[in-house]
């Protein structure tokens, strides 16, 4: 594909030529960058550093087209044509947006540029050339897979005048998204301390993957193939304030009804507005734009104030890490995990998408049975699947011990191995400690609280046996897989089947818990008895855990 | 004088490949050492291997007169290691690292915190200690872990590579605290590649090379056969002195047309 693009863009070279171009130098630039793209990780999903992506490029494009097909729902289910636009040009909008966000700063603006072409002889034209084409090809890349479902799916249902008329909203559409990124960016440069940018981008990173998850799992729930929507888009009147309407609008001029009056306004700003908002980009925003961007990376000591004489106080993960832990490799092991895991950002992508996914996929399996979200809510006091909720809630904190092994830096893990730690199944129950206090306590506590309320005061054994059970299963899951030093193994790709088995087998275990809960749970005295059982089984687990020797340490990091 | 450090027939392989064939050392205390090599030589296996990161090993290492395999922890408590490359987690602050490194070693928060505070006060390094240190260069990270390996004031010193990125300034520092340090009566065990460094700063230099030691001696010993630097030693004894050649074949390759 990258040839292709490559062999695409390269048509008009006699044009680059013309403005100023190297065309040589060009090409090379752009068939290097087009190779990076193919080879950078994959913007969703878990990042392996170690696996080679060969094909990222083609793999996004199938993703991209997977997800058009899901955005293009409303299209097929909607029967109000502008009001099923509406609908399909907000989601792309929204869509491409974040996916601009999170690559601008890393893809397209690539501070090697400044060791790698800068030293170069290559002319600005060149440069800035490669730059934008660049951001076209990426573009294309990405609007070309997510809006081709839709495009057809019009030209089937509407005939060839909508499918001829898509290719322009969807032109403004990529002009709104681009002014919208622009904006987002420099409202984030003003607001945020340059050395905070990469982290803003970040969260920004996990609310993009939260939107795929979101919308596999809720978009083929919301629009309905079966069941064509009579939606009404004068209940609405407050989206004629939205570009997606404008942009929708323009098919009144082949002929489709409009309910809000005005369409030939509304339809009229779809075409001013994103051109204006592209003359002001390119006129005004853009040149500061790449110099703060390429300004980003040289910033990153920018804006520390260094300390006085005076003592810092301690940090709350410190007394925690008193509080928590009685021996000292414990709270090493405590205080290495707590400061790591708030500061890499690799972990943040990986584990906090998991903290909504919980929440959508309990939706998601509430409206199974194709009831509506209020009516099923009505009936959920005299159901059980306030257990559902509580057990689910062991993913967040598999999702966060499962990353607490791994590091880029996982070399600097000599420190264990070079200083007198006796037990480090003591730094490892640390580790564990803080992934539960910091990230599954809290969350643990907030559904606890939905519980209650739902459920009523009665539900709180069920959410104290829940906890321990839960607790039991992770730290059954770390003992038998994850038995590893804080952030010292590298990234791996494929687990060896024996950690796979014994993966299945530690998830057999929340099976029967959750199934043994269920059975007792409006068996108060079974309740109780189960609650005791599983302190004592946690407490053996534990336990092993915490004496993990060297030796056994050994033997699992041959096991990889 | 019982040797603080003794080695006796020390081999390492990884698979099949041989990275220490017999290595037989005995090191006294107050020495520095100059542990030096080509690339590959087996020096940053040495160092493993007494630092306590690799057990596995074949013949026999005594620190402080016990076996290190019986005492490994009294051993790692009572060493410090200073590797090369700054491999530390750079997402942490000083302050934060040198805490984590401090509990290892079971100091309090109160020793941790004054001894930190001080040398990296020593190193300039003071009011950088709140701040992460992923920004930092090289040679910032180089000083935090040579803070870190020295914390907890252990009687062996082994530095692999400590100059490593350092400035003019701080080069100078180690090289006079080492000598601070040999008058405390500690022990340093020196790996580098920097043959004028080592000449300059060490008691006794052993040179190794395809995981045997070829010369042990002081720069004085060493040089008895021939007035050469011991840049020239190590030339002459780990390559055959043939590096002009290959020199001139590198300038000659740019030339080359195709």
């Amino acid at each position: 594909m990258n040839r292709f693009l490559l062999f695409l863009i390269m048509l008009p070279a006699a044009l680059w030529h013309g403005l100023g171009a190297d065309v040589v130098q060009l090409k090379a630039i752009l068939d290097t960058k087009l190779k990076l793209d193919d080879r950078k990780p994959l913007p969703i999903g878990r990042q392996q550093k170690q696996k080679k992506i060969k094909f990222g490029s083609l793999i996004n494009a199938v993703m991209f087209l997977f997800m058009g097909v899901l955005y293009m729902m409303p299209i097929i289910t909607v029967n109000d044509r502008i009001a099923s636009l509406t609908i399909y040009f907000s989601m792309l909008t929204a869509i491409i947006t974040f996916m601009l966000i999170t690559d601008f700063s890393n893809v397209l603006f690539d501070s090697r540029d400044k060791y790698i072409l800068f030293p170069r002889p290559i002319n600005d034209r060149t440069l800035v050339l490669a730059r934008l084409l660049h951001v076209v090809i990426y573009l294309v890349r990405v609007v070309f897979p997510l809006a081709l479902p839709g495009w057809v799916a019009l030209g089937y249902m509407d005939g060839w005048k909508s499918a001829t008329l898509f290719t322009i909203p969807l032109l403004l559409l990529v002009f709104l998204a681009l002014f919208l990124v622009n904006c987002i960016y420099l409202l984030i440069l003003r607001l945020a301390k340059p050395e905070k940018f990469k982290d803003v981008i970040n969260y920004f990173q996990v609310f993009t993957s939260v939107i795929f998850f979101a919308s596999v799992y809720l978009f083929p729930r919301l629009f309905d193939r079966k069941n064509p929507t009579d939606f009404n888009i004068l209940k609405y009147a407050w989206v004629r304030f939205t570009p997606s309407y404008w942009l929708a609008s323009c098919w009144s001029w082949i002929g489709y009804p409009v309910a809000i009056s005005g369409s030939a306004v509304y339809s009229g700003l779809a075409v001013v507005v994103p051109v204006a908002c592209m003359f002001i980009l390119v006129k005004y925003l853009t040149p500061s734009f790449a110099s703060k961007i390429a300004g980003i990376d040289s910033a990153d000591t920018g804006g520390y104030k260094p300390v006085q004489n005076g003592k810092r106080p301690g940090g709350l993960y410190k007394k925690l890490a008193y509080a928590f832990n009685v021996s000292d490799e414990a709270r090493a092991g405590f205080i290495i995990a707590w400061l790591q895991t708030s500061r890499s950002r690799s972990f943040r992508m990986r584990v906090y998408p998991s903290f909504a996914f919980i929440p959508i996929y309990f939706y998601y399996t509430l409206t199974l049975g194709g009831e509506s979200f209020s009516e099923v809510m009505s009936k959920l006091p005299d159901t059980s699947k306030h257990l559902f909720l509580l057990y689910f809630s062991s993913f967040v904190m598999v999702s966060a011990l499962s990353y607490i092994t791994m590091s880029d830096q996982y070399k600097a893990a000599w420190v264990y191995y070079a200083t007198p730690v006796m037990v480090p199944g003591r730094i490892m129950i640390g580790a564990f400690k803080a992934m539960w206090v910091k990230f599954f306590l809290p969350f643990y506590i907030l559904l606890a609280a939905f519980v209650l309320y739902i459920w009523g005061l009665p539900a709180i054994l069920d959410v104290l046996l829940a906890v321990i059970n839960v607790t039991m299963f992770i730290c059954a899951i770390a003992r038998i897989n994850m038995r590893h030093l804080p952030f010292s193994i590298i990234e791996q790709t494929k687990q060896s089947g024996g950690r796979i088995l014994k993966s299945m087998g530690a998830m057999f275990i929340l099976g029967p818990l959750g199934a043994g809960h269920y059975f007792c749970v409006h068996l108060l005295w079974l309740k109780l008895l189960f609650i005791a059982l599983s302190s004592v089984l946690l407490w053996l687990i534990w336990t092993s855990y915490a004496n993990t020797t060297w030796a056994s340490l050994v033997r699992s990091e041959n096991e990889q | 004088m019982q040797p603080i450090i003794t080695i006796r027939h020390l081999a390492k392989n990884y698979g099949e490949k041989v990275v220490l064939k017999d290595i037989n050392l005995d090191i006294f205390p107050g020495q520095i050492i100059g542990y030096i090599g080509p690339n590959g030589a087996g020096k940053s296996t040495t160092v493993k291997i007494l630092t306590g990161i690799i057990q596995e090993y074949s013949g026999e290492v005594m620190v402080f007169g016990t076996n290190l395999r019986d005492s490994i922890l009294e051993v790692k408590s009572k060493v410090g290691y200073i590797p090369e490359l700054a491999e530390l987690y750079d997402l942490l602050t000083p302050r934060e690292y040198l805490n984590f490194i401090g509990k290892l070693y079971h100091l309090s928060d109160d020793v941790i915190e004054d001894r930190s505070r001080k040398m990296l006060n020593s190193f300039s390094l003071l009011e950088n200690m709140d701040q992460r240190m992923d920004s930092f260069s090289k040679g910032m990270k180089q000083k935090v872990l040579i803070t870190s390996g020295l914390l907890h004031n252990p009687s062996i010193v082994i530095m692999d590579e400590p100059l490593s990125g350092l400035d003019a300034n701080a080069v100078i520092l180690v090289k006079e605290l080492l000598q601070a340090l040999k008058q405390e009566g500690k022990t340093i065990f020196y790996c580098s590649h920097m043959m004028d460094v080592v000449e300059k700063v060490s008691d006794r230099i052993v040179l190794i090379n395809n995981g045997n030691i070829i010369a042990d001696g002081t720069i004085g010993e060493l040089r008895e056969q021939s007035a050469d630097t011991l840049e020239q030693i190590f030339s002459r004894l780990t390559s055959g002195g043939n590096q002009i050649q290959a020199a001139d074949d590198l300038a000659a390759a740019m030339n080359a047309g195709g």
